[in-house]
């Protein structure tokens, strides 16, 4: 009977696992984002995180004025496609810092998650632009 | 019966003239060596007359979003369903993961469907592509006259060879892993399942604008050969030098144990690709 709980414990564990792993992924589309709404989200960085292929920027803020402030995860491009579409660094911002976003929510509205399309660093009042395809705009260097 | 110092001498003698007859016996015939050559002062002057594609080339991907409804591939019948179901599945916003594992883009999908830079070396005998991810890290175009190996070794980005008409560089690449996606998006795209071939020509359509045409051959998913252009367009500013991007990095997060080391953790991933939790710090 020992060694059947064991068993089971086993294969238990093994299918928490198998439900939370991590999905390992490249480049992905955007297709899980609703291009139809574009939302703007005002609070606090909590990290950017600077990776290839997908920038992520995790901040606690509000859509709204009267809402409790919640905390949100946005997915962009990658850091080189940031740099030359927007000037983009690193340490454009630090933990604290307060932003404005401009981003496609997912498709579930029960997920704080969308995808950037621009951040305002609101101490300064600048802009950078998040959109790939903006690269082909005229005027390069 | 014990052997005496000369019964043991002779029989070392005897085994000394034994065994190299054996070896050379049994040593199989090696082809001769081919010695990639130390170039010439002549070849590096030669490469100075190339045309100039210094620089970093972007792609161009509205072209690229254009083309996956105004140029699609000729599928054939089974293929084409696999990809009515992706484009269904990307509509309702779950887009299948063409490209996932971190696993290289591969050829041709790397010149068809990359959202990131690239840059081109000239060095005698050979043009090297440096793409900025690791998905699209490297591809080596021999230009030296040789011809595709005897024996096939697939590999992500194949077996390439090329050779200058004027401006523009031909190349022909085969020995692809079956693998290799056959891609027109991110959320589209099938592996080649063998016996793929591309040929190319590159050259310059305007000062900073680069075509790729492709003739992509893929008898095991297509009806007749595809042919498309990619068009990648130069930036020469120093900010924006590719720089390096590991994608593996996109599952993990930079963060410090306990020991005070700087480590990388995993983050949450969705089954389409996207980032859905990241561990606090």
């Amino acid at each position: 009977m020992r060694q059947v709980m064991k068993s089971f414990a086993a294969l238990a564990l093994l299918a928490a696992m198998a439900t939370g792993i991590s999905q390992v992924a490249a480049h992905h589309s955007a297709a899980m984002f609703d291009f139809s709404k574009t939302q703007t989200l005002k609070g606090k960085v909590v990290e950017l995180r600077w990776v290839n292929p997908h920038v992520t920027l995790t901040m606690t803020g509000t859509l709204t004025a009267d809402e409790a402030p919640g905390e949100w995860l946005m997915e962009t491009t990658s850091p080189g496609n940031l740099v030359r579409v927007g000037g983009w660094r690193r340490d454009i911002v630090k933990p604290g810092d307060e932003v404005e976003v401009v981003f496609h929510p997912l498709r579930d509205p029960d997920k704080k998650m969308g995808l950037m399309r621009q951040l305002t660093t609101l101490s300064n009042g600048e802009v950078f632009a998040a959109n790939i395809r903006d690269q082909e705009k005229p005027g390069l260097e | 019966m014990k052997s005496g110092p000369i019964g043991i001498a002779s029989a070392a003698v005897f085994a000394m003239c034994l065994v190299p007859s054996i070896a050379v016996a049994q040593a199989p015939k090696k082809a001769p060596s081919v010695i990639n050559p130390p170039p010439t002062a002549q070849d590096w002057a030669d490469i100075a007359k190339l045309p100039d594609w210094s620089g970093v080339w972007n792609p161009k991907i509205s072209d690229q979003d254009a083309q996956v409804k105004t140029n699609p591939p000729p599928w054939n019948e089974e293929a084409a369903k696999k990809i009515a179901k992706m484009f269904a599945e990307e509509k309702a916003g779950r887009p299948f993961l063409v490209f996932s594992n971190c696993l290289p883009e591969a050829h041709p999908s790397w010149m068809l469907v990359t959202h990131n830079a690239m840059e081109v070396l000239f060095t005698p005998g050979r043009v090297t592509m440096l793409g900025e991810s690791d998905g699209n890290r490297l591809r080596r175009i021999y230009t030296d006259g040789r011809g595709h190996p005897e024996t096939s070794d697939p590999t992500f980005h194949g077996h390439s060879i090329g050779h200058w008409e004027g401006d523009t560089l031909v190349i022909d690449t085969t020995d692809i892993v079956p693998q290799a996606p056959l891609a027109i998006s991110e959320a589209a795209g099938l592996p080649n399942n063998g016996d793929l071939h591309v040929i190319e020509r590159i050259h310059l359509a305007e000062k900073d604008i680069l075509h790729d045409d492709l003739e992509i051959i893929a008898p095991h998913i297509l009806t007749k050969p595809w042919k498309t252009t990619r068009i990648f367009f130069r930036q020469r500013a120093r900010k924006f030098d590719i720089v390096e991007g590991v994608c593996a990095t996109g599952d993990l997060v930079e963060r410090v144990n306990a020991d005070g080391d700087h480590i990388f953790v995993p983050v949450q991933k969705s089954e389409w690709g996207h980032t859905t939790a990241i561990p606090a710090k």
